[in-house]
């Protein structure tokens, strides 16, 4: 009994591993036909990507470059000529003035700039501004910037404009307005503080946002510094911001800079500044923004004190349109204006106003219209009226601006 | 002063957890429900702007500045405001290639992806339509690359959040089903758009955009084109009108009023419309869209 089912036992064992043998040889007859075909299949891919590939190409590491063009047509109740010699009483002597945007009567071509950023590497990104005047070629501003410090550091080295006050660190092109403020053309002229130098930026670690600034730079700013034996100017800022409920955002900043105006003698400005921001909509928004400047410049025997402030409101009504009105004002000139004498230079004021209509982001159509009253021509007061229509472009892949 | 200054340590390190800012409220909501406990999540842009156009506040910076995970939609929608927080934030956790850097839209399959690109055609974007989230069925997709994204950066606590997504994953599949049952008994499938906004979700249950109001994206109405589209509304006999919270709403209304169209306001994003869950940010879509 028990030989027999040993035997049965077997017997059917052997049957069932016959029938096992088929499927497995089946089986791997299947796998190697869908490895052949997978083989085709790499094959042909291969092909493809090698027929493909430009082993040395780095088209994908082109920086992001775009064009910006600047241009007006405009009428002045004054003649090229007089307009050159104008001076501002105590800041801009006659002649002195510097006109790079909207000096004549008619058309202008402001400019042609090249902007251009890229990634350099995991630790530093660079940026490069290329201004081009119609005779003058000028580097507005070229430098690099870190990406990986730690402690919320951040350094800035190269040639670029100073984040000193609200708008010191802004181009032509992204200005509310196309005239500076005054005071920043009194103390500045048009390319506000530019230089060569360094930046350290830190961010305090609270809640709030809190931002502290410092820069070493050579100084070569005329107007305000200019001693040129060597690096002489020194600037601090502290900037903060807060948001009151969802829609309205408060920035202010105090800056401070201190430079030479010639081997002995120092400069101190002090700056304050406050912006509101309340966006009504997603395209619209009321934004005031107010800012105050003062100057003690050392001279051989006294201290030039001279100050001055604009205000300005924009209300931005749509993704088209919007409307801008500012107010600049020199509060404060103590300095020597016997030059002028005779002549009223109190109350030194403008008022500007203006419209922007943007058919598509990157275009900007803006009319706009200048009321100045700080202004002679020999030794004469002279009201200036200006009547203006700038176009503006920003073509290729321009990054979005600051706040 | 010196007292003030231990408490200020002392309060960072009771806060042990992962601080993620992601820029819109879907993902924020996302990323909640597989961080759980272990994470601080703020959203950057609030959900009644349209996401292309979010003022940069310095405020922000303060919020960027401390993150360890930026969660962005990607696909070129925050190419207009966030560049310049990140540049400004001085964060190396979430510099674009950092481990703490997540772009989304590197996982999805995009959808309108233009063969050729230029300015001339209005905004658009080159790699394809970044507004994803409105399909319901991408969200356990945007899950999964979260999670994934949690786990690399908090190892100590990988199983929870496995188990969280797995949770997650359940949850949003039975919420799916009924989603998709409602869907399927609709039968008007024809629809006119203010902005490609929510293609996706359009393609996901077969409906048929027959054209937007606007005449090119971020272009505004123009008569023309306005009167354009009446005519397709009417010939195609269109009844759904999508328009978004954010853009004007007078050309969608004077659409309505000349056809048998009815405007429905759909919310782009988790919050858009006051909803407080993605469940029902999505059954808000489906409840206009399809009733």
């Amino acid at each position: 009994m028990k030989k027999k089912i040993v035997l049965s036992t077997l017997f059917a064992s052997s049957l069932f591993a016959g029938a096992e043998i088929d499927t497995i040889k089946q089986d791997l007859e299947t796998q190697k036909e869908l490895i052949n075909k997978l083989n085709v299949k790499l094959k042909n891919l291969e092909q493809k990507s090698t027929n493909r590939s430009a082993s040395f190409s780095q088209n994908a590491y082109l920086p992001d470059i775009a064009l910006i063009l600047n241009m007006s047509v405009q009428s002045r109740n004054l003649s090229n000529d007089d307009y050159e010699k104008v001076a501002m009483p105590g800041f801009i002597d006659s002649g002195k003035i510097h006109l790079p945007f909207n000096k004549n009567r008619g058309f202008n071509f402001n400019y042609a700039e090249v902007a251009m950023h890229s990634v350099v590497d995991p630790y530093f990104e660079a940026f490069a501004n290329f201004h081009l005047h119609p005779d003058e070629f000028e580097i507005g501003e070229a430098y690099i910037q870190t990406t990986a410090l730690p402690y919320s550091l951040r350094v800035k080295a190269g040639k670029f404009k100073s984040s000193f006050g609200r708008i010191n660190n802004k181009h032509q092109h992204s200005w509310n307005f196309d005239s500076q403020p005054l005071i920043y053309k009194g103390l500045f002229a048009p390319d506000a503080i530019s230089d060569a130098g360094i930046q350290l930026q830190w961010i305090a670690p609270t809640d709030t946002y809190i931002m502290f600034g410092t820069e070493a730079m050579q100084g070569t700013n005329g107007r305000s510094f200019g001693n040129s034996s060597e690096n002489n100017l020194y600037i601090a800022y502290l900037k903060s911001s807060i948001d009151m409920g969802e829609d309205l955002s408060v920035l202010a900043g105090l800056s401070y800079a201190h430079g030479k105006n010639s081997s002995s003698n120092a400069t101190d400005i002090y700056g304050i500044d406050i912006t509101f921001r309340e966006q009504l909509g997603s395209y619209s928004a009321l934004v005031w923004q107010n800012e105050y400047l003062q100057r003690d410049k050392e001279l051989a025997t006294t201290t030039d004190k001279q100050a001055g402030l604009y205000s300005e409101l924009i209300y931005q009504y749509n993704n088209s349109y919007s409307f801008g009105a500012r107010y600049d004002l020199i509060t404060k000139n103590d300095t020597d204006l016997s030059t002028y004498s005779g002549v009223d230079t109190e109350n030194l004021e403008r008022y500007t106003a203006k419209i922007d209509y943007h058919p598509f982001p990157m275009s900007r159509l803006r009319l706009s219209y200048t009321y100045d009253k700080s202004k002679v021509i020999a030794g004469e007061r002279k009201d200036i009226n200006e009547v203006m229509l700038t176009l503006n472009i920003a073509a290729g892949a321009h990054g979005a601006h600051d706040y | 002063m010196k007292k003030i200054l231990p408490l200020l340590l002392l309060s960072t390190l009771a806060f042990a957890s992962l601080k993620i800012e992601t820029t819109y409220s879907t993902f924020g909501a996302i990323t909640k429900k597989i961080g759980g406990d272990l994470v601080h999540v703020h959203v950057l842009a609030s959900a009644k702007y349209d996401p292309h156009f979010i003022v940069p506040k310095p405020s922000l910076l303060s919020k960027l500045r401390r993150a360890d995970l930026l969660i962005i939609n990607g696909g070129g929608l925050e190419l207009g405001w966030l560049p310049p927080l990140i540049r400004n934030a001085n964060n190396a956790n979430i510099q674009n290639g950092a481990k703490g850097f997540l772009d989304i839209s590197h996982f999805i399959p995009m959808i309108d992806v233009p063969t050729s690109v230029s300015r001339g055609f209005g905004d658009v974007h080159a790699e394809g339509n970044p507004h994803y989230t409105t399909d319901p069925h991408m969200v356990p997709l945007i899950a999964k690359v979260i999670e994934g994204k949690l786990e690399t950066l908090d190892s100590d606590n990988a199983l929870k959040y496995e188990k969280n997504l797995e949770n997650f994953l359940l949850e949003w599949k039975e919420y799916l089903t009924q989603l998709d049952l409602k869907m399927s008994a609709c039968k008007d499938k024809k629809v006119v758009q203010y902005h490609e906004l929510f293609n996706y979700f359009l393609k996901r249950y077969n409906y048929k955009s027959y054209g937007n109001i606007e005449p090119l994206p971020g272009i505004a109405p123009s008569s023309k084109h306005t009167i354009a589209i009446i005519n397709t509304i009417k010939k195609n006999s269109i009844k759904l009108l999508l328009q978004d919270v954010y853009h004007e709403k007078k050309t969608a209304k004077f659409i309505a009023s000349k056809t048998d169209a009815q405007v429905l306001l759909i919310p782009h994003d988790m919050g858009a419309d006051g909803s407080k869950t993605l469940q029902e940010y999505y059954k808000n879509i489906a409840n206009k869209i399809c009733r």
